[in-house]
């Protein structure tokens, strides 16, 4: 799935009354099958970026259009953006936010659960099987290492084979040779289900391995804006 | 996965509270059901308006005290009125007509804590002779519904020292077909020691079941019952004063009430002889002087009135007798004394649920409080606000199902000890488990409840900023 981001803005009230810009990215495209990094350190507005291309936040201005089909998701109603998302876009989070009372398979299967379709159970324990957890399926997350719950947090973005894996320092919380591990497998699952992959990132070595490398800093052209919110 | 077994999860990881709201929700909902059942039931079975009979007569005063006393067995007799009374219930022509059927009862007396009871065969629906009256001309206890003797036995006979006994009293008291026993003076206090008259009586027959008082009674014959010293020589003691002093026939103290002492029985003159094959026959001085705790009076006529009117009205004309319609004085009696305790018992009920129902909407709150993350992720994975807020009220409906569920059985439970506890003490057993649509609706009330209690927590989760708590977390 090609990802088309034209004049991007959000802004936040800061608590003096200010307006903080975190986001104003002019264009930005990405591919069908794409792997994309974006190179940033914190601060630089990456996660604002990653929640407005999911519909998580709604941008003050611009569009995110998906293509084919030329969906514009800021044009969506809230809920309508919910069920796209779920269906179209995977998400991994730089801690794994799995839910603890659920096992392994339970949480891949949660991940299936907002979609309208039946779980497809068998497709989420190959998952698990391809990430090295087949053994560890109804382990929860506390009985998991941390790179085994990033494990399980990949496989669960992948549950239902979505056109867009949105990766939010994935590696952040892990050790060099578990980074390694999990990005390879994010690369791999996102090859065999032909989704296009953002990854989000500080480190250099980490982004270098993507096909595109963007510089955050030279994306997002965001500036503070003195004024007052309660006016806007 | 769906709604279903995610709530179930959500339910499961908070066990804990879980359970101790949904026991809150039991509590309240097992104290009202059961209200509603004794209720209900105690209506059925207190103020039951179908009786054989219409008219029960008996010493003036507290008809209750009268009704509760020959109908149940509870409470103390209040006393006797003279067996003239109930002879002219069958050959004055005040009373004749409007009289079908007239069964005299006397009371007093026990065995093994159980009430005996004197009185003839035509309340068993029997003929003096022992042979069964015919249909229609049958003494009910209940319309359509007369006592029925267990074979191999037979009815009691009037004039001989012979018993009935009602089908528990083989397990309560020990007595069965062919036993022989004796009875004792009023009802001994435990401590006490019991005066136990001379005379032995012999089971004759044993009831079938009828769910009534009579189940634990110990039927005797009437002319027995005079043979016993203390009822013969009481009698004809009162009767001899009554004559001295010119008074009207009075009414007596409950017998109940007499004193229970030891006699000298050696000084006891007999008031009865014996024929050779066992048949009483009570001296004149008794025979005089016999008395009646009540009588029973199945009236002619449509069985509900003018007959019955008429004759209560002419029952009250004679000094110190009066009579009752048993249905109207236990609908008085629940009108007037249990119908308002009951209310507020119940509304004591309600108000338990309903705080149980807060109990749900706190527990959920602080929940979701916790969950805040819990929740954002959930969102994030696709879930709308409003599949949120699905999820969260519907785990307080379930919440509240499973207590309003447990609540229901459990409160039909304590109808059912109430139950034993009233077949224990007066023999008369209550439909626990029968099911009325007000507490099905009562439950159903519970679930809505709890539903709108989880909508405060669940619009709490609805409004959950995901970005803000993804990122928090």
């Amino acid at each position: 799935m090609a990802l088309i981001l034209e004049q991007l803005k959000k802004s936040y009230p800061a608590p003096d009354g200010s307006v903080v810009s975190v986001l104003d990215v002019e264009r930005f495209e990405i591919a069908d099958g794409e792997q994309v990094a974006l190179l940033g350190g914190s601060g630089t507005g990456k996660t604002t970026l990653l929640h407005a291309i999911a519909g998580i936040v709604t941008p003050d201005s611009g569009h995110v259009a998906f293509q084919p089909g030329n969906v514009d998701v800021t044009a969506l109603s809230e809920a309508a953006r919910d069920v796209f998302r779920g269906k179209h876009i995977g998400y991994i989070f730089q801690t794994h936010h799995l839910l603890p009372g659920f096992t392994a398979l339970e949480n891949v299967l949660l991940g299936m659960s907002f979609t309208g379709r039946s779980p497809d159970r068998a497709w989420a324990k190959r998952l698990l099987v391809e990430v090295g957890l087949g053994n560890r399926l109804d382990y929860r997350p506390a009985k998991l290492s941390v790179g085994q719950q990033q494990r399980v947090a990949v496989a669960r973005a992948l549950a239902n084979r979505p056109q867009l894996v949105l990766a939010d320092e994935p590696t952040g919380a892990l050790d060099p040779t578990t980074a390694q591990q999990v990005l390879d497998l994010i690369r791999q699952l996102c090859r065999e289900v032909n989704a296009s992959l953002i990854l989000v990132t500080h480190d250099m070595s980490i982004a270098q391995q993507l096909s595109r490398v963007v510089r955050l800093d030279e994306l997002n052209k965001r500036r503070q804006e003195i004024g007052d919110s309660r006016q806007e | 996965m769906n709604l279903f077994e995610l709530i179930l999860k959500q339910i499961r990881q908070r066990a804990l509270s879980t359970v101790l709201t949904v026991f809150s929700i039991t509590l309240g909902v097992a104290l009202a059901i059961s209200i509603l059942v004794l209720q209900r039931e105690g209506k059925n079975l207190f103020g039951q308006t179908e009786f054989g009979y219409e008219v029960i007569a008996g010493v003036k005063g507290s008809g209750l005290q009268l009704v509760t006393n020959t109908i149940y067995r509870i409470d103390r007799s209040p006393g006797n009125v003279p067996y003239s009374v109930y002879e002219r219930m069958t050959t004055d022509p005040v009373f004749k007509p409007d009289v079908r059927f007239a069964i005299p009862q006397c009371v007093g007396d026990s065995y093994q804590g159980l009430p005996i009871v004197g009185t003839t065969p035509q309340y068993f629906g029997y003929n003096p002779d022992g042979t069964r009256a015919a249909d229609g001309k049958r003494f009910e206890y209940r319309p359509g519904q007369s006592f029925e003797i267990v074979a191999p036995g037979k009815v009691l006979t009037e004039n001989r020292f012979e018993a009935v006994v009602g089908c528990d009293v083989p397990k309560l008291g020990k007595l069965k077909l062919g036993n022989q026993f004796q009875a004792t003076h009023g009802f001994p206090i435990p401590g006490m020691t019991p005066d136990v008259h001379d005379e032995k009586w012999t089971v004759v027959g044993v009831l079938a079941p009828t769910h009534t008082a009579a189940d634990r009674c110990v039927y005797i014959g009437l002319t027995s019952f005079y043979t016993i010293f203390e009822h013969g020589e009481a009698e004809v003691q009162r009767e001899q004063q009554r004559q001295a002093v010119g008074a009207l026939p009075p009414a007596t103290a409950p017998v109940e009430a007499h004193e229970v002492h030891d006699h000298d029985h050696e000084h006891e003159e007999r008031h009865y002889d014996l024929t050779p094959d066992g048949t009483i026959v009570l001296h004149d001085e008794v025979l005089r002087a016999r008395e009646v705790s009540a009588i029973l009076i199945k009236t002619r006529g449509d069985g509900g009135g003018l007959n019955t009117l008429r004759l209560i009205s002419n029952l009250n004309m004679i000094n110190d007798v009066m009579g009752v319609n048993p249905a109207t004085v236990m609908r008085e009696f629940f009108a007037n004394f249990l119908d308002a305790p009951i209310m507020l018992l119940l509304a004591i009920a309600v108000l338990v649920t309903v705080i149980a129902a807060l109990g749900i909407m706190t527990t959920i709150y602080n929940s979701v409080s916790a969950r805040m993350r819990e929740i954002a992720i959930l969102r994030a994975l696709g879930a709308t606000r409003v599949r949120i807020l699905i999820l969260i009220s519907t785990e307080a409906a379930l919440v509240g199902l499973l207590g309003g569920v447990i609540g229901f059985f459990i409160g039909h439970g304590l109808a059912g000890i109430g139950s034993v506890y009233m077949k224990q003490t007066f023999g008369q057993t209550i439909g626990w488990y029968r099911v009325a649509d007000v507490e099905l609706l009562f439950v159903a009330g519970v679930v809505v409840l709890s539903f709108i209690a989880g909508l405060v927590p669940a619009l709490k989760a609805y409004r959950t900023p995901v970005s803000a708590n993804l990122v928090a977390a």
